[in-house]
């Protein structure tokens, strides 16, 4: 990369808006080019802002780093996604010309907005980024058998991560800013809509006051696995950045594939987000058929990201079981991982193999609107709750890919500051792998209402409660730990993350059993007390921790440690709010609001709690914002913080911050317990 | 050099023993489905089928070898082949719940009926698959024994095999199917049919782009006895798909009665 | 000794702030009024689990702040806490007691499901149509309705059939609820036991207008519904007796509508999952076993009353359901097949 060709942060916002108003231009003309006709409303609708957008951010970027990286790859994922599409409608034209068809090739309405142009379209454009991006220029030295280099690790400036690194810890710094930016698009899709349902301008009736049903329903929907890939971003973020250290590795096992995994989200955001273009879809994320096969074009953009998205989850989780198999340090016995490598692992598990399981259902879904094949359609011998079922086999688990990292966070920090060993470490490692392993036989618990066999349904929720016992065992351990430790005085912020988290989490695991038996069940499901629910965990087992594991290794990554005013603002803003958000939903829900909904009738009484809760999802915006300050006013400081400033015995806090671009000079070995805190003269290892 | 000619026939008659006993278990379950098409039988035999291949054509075992000295100097060979075989395996896992699903969603919709099919071609595919996977383990032994032209001959032959599987699938089976009425819109046997066999197929040409990729290769000097990884991936991956097709096979052609 | 105390003071919070979350969660009024039978178990159901969230919570949370607030360092105390890796009684003991515990409520729940799906021979029949985005409810004794009116205390077994997409039958006050999924038929049990307007809420996304798929349900007496109930056959029968001999394709489109055929046939010639039915009325129909028929009374009435008997090329059978309509719908339905030119 050349330095000549940056232009600085402010050139750059200048091309962003620049950018933003040639790409509204062109939609706008596009949009008329298609349809033969003007109107003003073209300037207002999502379509042409998305290409606004996607212009803007190019142009950005491109002010930022020149024809390089990141760039290069969205320019070759547009080219390639208008190729594809023109491939296709090429081969329908000569065809139909063959066949003796009616249309020509220019009418544009025909065929080149036709689904499955865009559909080939979108997947080559996928692939295109990643040779742009050059993620995938080794592999193809390796398939005409040339050598490529082994890596040297270098220090990262801040251009490194706008390119293809192979350095894990670039990686998963990478994973965790892109985590961010969906947690930051999702976050503002739900802000929104929220906005929407506090509203009601129009008394009684129908009442929707700024945007449109399809338009609520999409960004609702896109909010849902928006985050959804947040989440699973900001866990590879965390794992790919710690492990490695935390086993003495010097690396991944397989450091080009966990470039390739990274770098392959980008394309699937793009997709996932363009969707919006291309008329939205208003399924939810669950995108149930026969729904779905009715749904605009948006609903093919979004199984086809997230079905890209999953191979990121796949070739993720293969690395990290072949890291930790094959790396660690000497000594590192099983039972003397780092309780975080046993989460790791647990939650790979789950990736690797049930991810398939969403990919064939999107696909079969996606190949059910492009080709007719009625997989899900009764009247040609199709069943809708297969669907439902390959969906679950995989959306189940998940949730324990997204907890268990965050629990094993909390089990891997707590310890440091109460210092006092983890109570019962080997079986807070094996309640991992326990709850990884039944988590594969609940699925059919979101499924109580659908019309599977009933029989089945007993079973399913007695799988279903058992998750409660290796859950509970973590909880008591938490109490346990921290019960006549010598707790920090301080109470720093990443503490204070853990405890909200606890907090949060069993308030969501809490209500995870009245979900679970199936009389209770039939009034809750599809209310929003389900919402809270799952906005209790998700928030409690992987927000919480993980903002406190920012909060802890940030100082690691970067020597500086973030500012503790602003961390607490940001904690004791954040809680409450968040809460208030739940438990309020969890109430009305109880009391009759069904999920899903773009408007509510007004005879329920529920005006006053929307307004509520989208006053506190502003609380939470408004924390996030904090944090995001944070983070900018400590990377503008000059404070150094280089020393084990936890006083932990983890290995990573034994080496200077930031950690060296090699990691530790030497393998170190292990020859202690990881948290034997308060036994006098004792290491974990030896460096 | 005897001892090398030694394992060198050794290991032929190993390929040979091992394809004569998959033959015979096709042949097997074709019988089993002319006479009463239990699925529990049919099962059983695919499972011993796959087993076989698994350990004989797969290695699986090389997976838990003890390692030699050099197992934590992490640049040396040895450890790389060891850790790539891992990462192979667990990518293999990840696959099979894809085929996996699949077979749950064939069962889910069409239940003990099958859709109607030609028979003769379906043994005939199968049967160039099994030969193709017999000549795959030709291939790499001989890259083991240091034979690279043996190898590539018999790399060359698999890849032949292989693409006329996939060729017939495609440009022979298909047109055949939906002549008879299985259209991939017209129901929902048409779908899975066109589905299982098409991600199969799609598996096969992948197969066919490592082979051919490896076959120049070699053709080109690299690999050696010691140092052959591409060609044991491109094997192994191989013999996975075939390990697929043991369990689709009977899936779609075998299993309960005719379906309408 | 000190120990003991500990244990002792969180012994005794542990059980107060359970005790007192229950009862504040007892006294928030979280339900809607309890208006069927089925919502008495599970409410009672609901009640158990509250039980046990306000015990857990305060079983966790207590001795969490209890820690924070005693074993947090005093200022300038350092020192590490004391070094106690765990115990292995007191492991199985926090596994297996939830382990029982939750095996009972799984013992507990099968019963309640049971309770609420108990089964009266002597349930009335209703079928229940949803579709986007409107609900329909038809009755046995012939005729149609927008509402859905029910006697108190009698057990009506709900037929849930869809006509496009998948949709929920929920009424809250009554807890239960049911999909409709097209193409097959759920079954749903209701008792009401309280007079009273309701409504039902469609509690699956079906669409841009899903937030708006609501109907009213009315609650009455015995003698309330078979008055209703008779006006409606009254009414009927009018409406039958005017159409006999005289169809009308008003009727008739507003039966494409009510009945769904809409969701199958078009009516601009666009592709659907059965034939359009622009120019159909004296058209000429190629049959799959390759016949040609032309569209005329006799063929529409036999293609409608036995959609199987014939079916058009290009077509699946089996597609088109038998909707069983009267004689002077279909008649209507006709009549309005042939104003579609
Ligand atoms: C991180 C995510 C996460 C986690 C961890 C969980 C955890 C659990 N979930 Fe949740 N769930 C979701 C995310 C999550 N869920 C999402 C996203 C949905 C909605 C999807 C959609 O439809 O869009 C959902 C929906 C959902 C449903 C379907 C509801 C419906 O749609 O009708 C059910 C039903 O059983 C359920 C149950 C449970 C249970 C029993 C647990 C258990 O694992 C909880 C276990 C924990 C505890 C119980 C607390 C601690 C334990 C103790 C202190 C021990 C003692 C306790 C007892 C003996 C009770 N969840
Ligand atoms: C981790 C996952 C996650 C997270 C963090 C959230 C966070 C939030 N969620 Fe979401 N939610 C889901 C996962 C999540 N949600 C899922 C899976 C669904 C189901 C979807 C479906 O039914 O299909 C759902 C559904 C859902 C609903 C139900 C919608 C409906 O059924 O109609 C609601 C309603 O209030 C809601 C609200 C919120 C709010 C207010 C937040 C807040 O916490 C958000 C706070 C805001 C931020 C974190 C952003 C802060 C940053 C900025 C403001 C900066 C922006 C600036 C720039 C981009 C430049 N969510
Ligand atoms: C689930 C889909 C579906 C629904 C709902 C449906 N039909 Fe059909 N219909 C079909 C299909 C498919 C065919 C063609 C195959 C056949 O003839 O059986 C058909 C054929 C017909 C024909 C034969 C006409 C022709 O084009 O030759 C008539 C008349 C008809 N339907 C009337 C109705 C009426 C009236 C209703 C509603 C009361 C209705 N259909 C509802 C699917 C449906
Ligand atoms: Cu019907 Cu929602
Ligand atoms: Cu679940």
């Amino acid at each position: 990369m050349k330095n000549s060709s940056s232009r600085g942060f402010i050139t750059s916002l200048l091309f962003l808006v620049g950018g933003l108003v040639a790409g509204l231009l062109l939609g706008v003309i596009l949009h008329a080019l298609t349809t033969g006709k003007f109107s003003a409303n073209y300037f207002t609708d999502v379509p042409s802002w998305m290409l606004g957008f996607l212009v803007g951010a190019l142009a950005f970027f491109y002010g930022l780093l020149g024809y390089n990286g990141v760039v290069r790859g969205l320019v070759w994922q547009v080219v390639g996604t208008l190729s594809g599409a023109a491939f296709v409608t090429l081969v329908r034209w000569i065809l139909d010309t063959v066949g003796g068809g009616e249309y020509t090739l220019f009418d544009l309405r025909n065929y080149g907005l036709s689904e499955p142009a865009w559909v080939f379209g979108g997947l080559v454009g996928a692939l295109s980024f990643m040779a742009g991006v050059g993620a995938v220029g080794d592999w193809f030295k390796w398939a005409k058998g040339d050598e490529t280099h082994d890596h040297h690790p270098e220090e990262p400036t801040w251009r490194t991560y706008f390119g293809v690194s192979l350095d894990h810890k670039v990686i998963g710094i990478q994973y965790t800013m892109t985590s961010l930016l969906m947690l930051s698009v999702g976050g503002l899709f739900a802000l929104i809509f929220r906005t929407e349902l506090a509203l009601r301008l129009k008394p009684d009736g129908p009442s929707m006051d700024i945007i449109s049903l399809n338009l609520y329903n999409s960004l609702m929907s896109l909010h849902g696995m928006v985050m959804i890939v947040s989440i699973l971003l900001g866990i590879a973020g965390v794992i790919n950045y710690l492990v490695p250290l935390l086993i003495g590795a010097k690396d991944m096992a397989f450091p080009r594939m966990n470039a390739f995994s990274y770098w392959v989200t980008i394309p699937a955001a793009v997709l996932l987000l363009g969707s919006l273009g291309f008329g939205g879809f208003d399924t939810g994320w669950t995108g149930y058929p026969p729904l779905a096969t009715r749904a605009p074009l948006g609903m093919q953009m979004f199984y086809l990201g997230v079905w890209v998205a999953g191979w990121s989850s796949i070739l993720g989780a293969l690395n990290l079981i072949t890291t930790v198999l094959r790396m660690r340090a000497k000594g590192m016995t099983a039972f003397k991982m780092p309780i975080f490598v046993w989460a790791s692992l647990a939650t790979s598990l789950i990736s690797l193999t049930a991810t398939q399981m969403i990919g064939l259902a999107f696909q079969l879904s996606m190949f059910q609107r492009l080709f007719g094949m009625p997989f899900f359609d009764v009247a040609k011998g199709g069943n809708p709750i297969l669907f439902q079922h390959l969906f679950w086999f995989y959306s189940h688990p998940v949730v324990y890919v997204f907890v268990l990292p965050g629990l094993g966070v909390i089990s891997e920090l707590l310890p440091v500051f109460v210092r006092k060993p983890l109570f019962g470490y080997k079986w807070v490692a094996m309640s991992s792998i326990g709850i990884a392993l039944v988590g594969f036989l609940v699925w059919a618990h979101h499924m109580f209402t659908s019309g599977m066999n009933e029989y089945l349904r007993v079973p399913f929720m007695y799988a279903t409660l058992l998750v409660a016992v290796p859950t509970g065992v973590k909880f008591f351990s938490w109490v346990a730990t921290l019960w006549q430790g010598k707790i920090t005085r301080e109470m720093p912020t990443p503490f204070l993350f853990l405890l909200g988290g606890i907090v949060v989490f069993l308030l969501g695991g809490l209500t995870g059993p009245p979900n679970a038996t199936v009389a209770t069940d039939l009034h809750l499901h599809d209310t929003y007390f389900i919402v809270g629910h799952f906005h209790d965990t998700m928030f409690g087992g992987y927000i919480f921790p993980f903002f406190a594991a920012l909060y802890y290794w940030f100082p690691k990554a970067t020597g500086k440690r973030l500012n503790e005013t602003l961390g607490k603002w940001h904690f004791w803003l954040m809680t409450p709010s968040f809460l208030i958000l739940t438990l309020g939903m969890m109430r009305i829900g109880l009391l009759g609001m069904r999920r899903r909904i773009a408007d509510f009738d007004p005879t329920l009484g529920f005006d006053a709690w929307h307004v509520i809760l989208t006053i506190s999802a502003f609380g939470i915006a408004l924390a996030v914002l904090i944090f995001f300050f944070n983070i900018y006013k400590t990377l503008k400081s000059s404070e150094k913080a280089t020393g084990n400033i936890w006083d932990s015995r983890s290995p990573e806090w034994q080496v200077p911050s930031p950690m060296p671009a090699y990691n530790y000079e030497k393998e170190f070995e292990v020859v202690g317990e990881p948290y034997d805190y308060g036994l006098p003269g004792s290491t974990y290892v030896k460096m | 050099m005897s001892s090398n000619e030694h394992s060198h026939s050794n290991s032929l008659f190993q390929g040979i023993v091992t394809f004569v006993v998959l033959a015979f278990l096709t042949a097997v379950e074709f019988f089993i489905a002319i006479t009463n098409a239990s699925l529990l039988l049919l099962t059983t035999v695919a499972f011993i089928k796959a087993g076989i291949v698994v350990y004989y054509y797969m290695h699986i075992y090389k997976l838990f070898e003890d390692e030699d000295e050099h197992a934590h100097d992490h640049n040396s060979f040895a450890w790389k082949l060891a850790t790539n075989r891992l990462g192979l395996w667990l990518f293999i896992v990840s696959d099979a719940f894809l085929f996996g699903g699949l077979l749950v969603a064939r069962f889910n919709l069409l239940g003990l009926t099958r859709p109607h099919l030609d028979q003769v071609l379906g043994l005939g595919v199968t049967a160039a698959l099994l030969l193709s996977s017999f000549f795959m383990n030709r291939a790499e032994t001989l890259m083991a024994q240091g034979d690279r032209k043996g190898f590539v001959t018999s790399a060359a032959i698999t890849l032949l095999l292989g693409l006329g599987f996939f060729l017939g699938v495609v440009f022979v089976e298909w047109p055949n199917a939906a002549h008879e009425g299985l259209t991939a819109s017209g129901s929902a046997a048409g779908a899975v049919f066109y589905m299982m066999t098409g991600m199969h197929a799609f598996h096969v040409l992948t197969g066919l782009i490592f082979l051919g990729i490896i076959i120049r290769n070699a053709l080109r000097g690299h690999y050696s006895a010691e140092q052959h990884w591409a060609v044991e991936a491109a094997t192994v991956y191989w013999h996975f798909v075939d390990v697929v097709w043991i369990f689709f096979y009977p899936a779609l052609y075998l299993i309960g009665r005719l379906g309408g | 000794m000190q120990n003991s105390r500990h244990f002792v003071i969180v012994g005794i919070l542990v059980i107060l702030v359970a005790v007192l979350v229950n009862m504040g969660l007892d006294a928030a009024q979280l339900f809607p009024v309890k208006a069927s039978i089925q919502a008495v178990p599970i409410d009672w159901m609901f009640d158990l689990q509250i039980k046990a969230i306000s015990f857990f919570f305060a079983l966790i949370m207590v001795p969490m702040v209890y820690s924070l607030v005693v074993f947090r360092r005093k200022p300038g105390e350092t020192g590490e806490g004391a070094h106690f890796e765990g115990h292995t009684g007191l492991e199985i003991t926090w596994t297996t007691i939830p382990l029982i515990l939750v095996i009972g409520l799984g013992y507990l729940g099968a019963g309640n499901l049971a309770e609420v799906r108990a089964v009266d021979p002597q349930a009335m029949d209703v079928t229940v149509v949803g579709f986007q985005w409107g609900w329909r409810f038809d009755y046995p004794q012939g005729f149609s309705s927008n509402k859905l009116y029910l006697p108190v205390n009698k057990q009506v077994n709900l037929t849930l059939q869809s006509l496009d997409v998948i949709h929920s039958f929920w009424v809250p006050e009554f807890r239960v609820k049911q999909d409709l999924v097209p193409g097959e038929t759920n079954y749903l049990r209701i008792t009401p036991i309280l007079i009273g307007e309701y409504k039902v809420r469609c509690a699956e996304i079906c669409g841009a207008s899903h937030a708006y798929m609501e109907s009213p349900v009315i609650v009455v007496s015995q003698a309330d519904y078979d008055a209703w109930l008779s006006e409606q056959v009254a009414a009927a029968q009018a409406a039958e007796a005017a159409a006999a001999g005289k169809p009308d394709s008003k009727r008739g489109a507003k039966l494409y509508e009510e009945k769904g055929c809409k969701a199958c046939h078009s009516l601009d010639g666009a592709a659907g999952v059965g034939p359009t039915w622009k120019g159909l009325f004296g058209s000429n129909v190629e049959l799959a076993d390759g016949a040609t028929v032309t569209a005329d009374e006799a063929f529409l009435v036999e293609s409608i009353k036995e959609p199987g008997a014939t079916v058009v090329k290009g077509y699946p059978a089996n597609a088109m359901p038998a909707l069983g309509l009267k004689d002077t719908e279909i008649a209507d339905l006709i009549e309005f097949i042939k104003t579609l030119k």
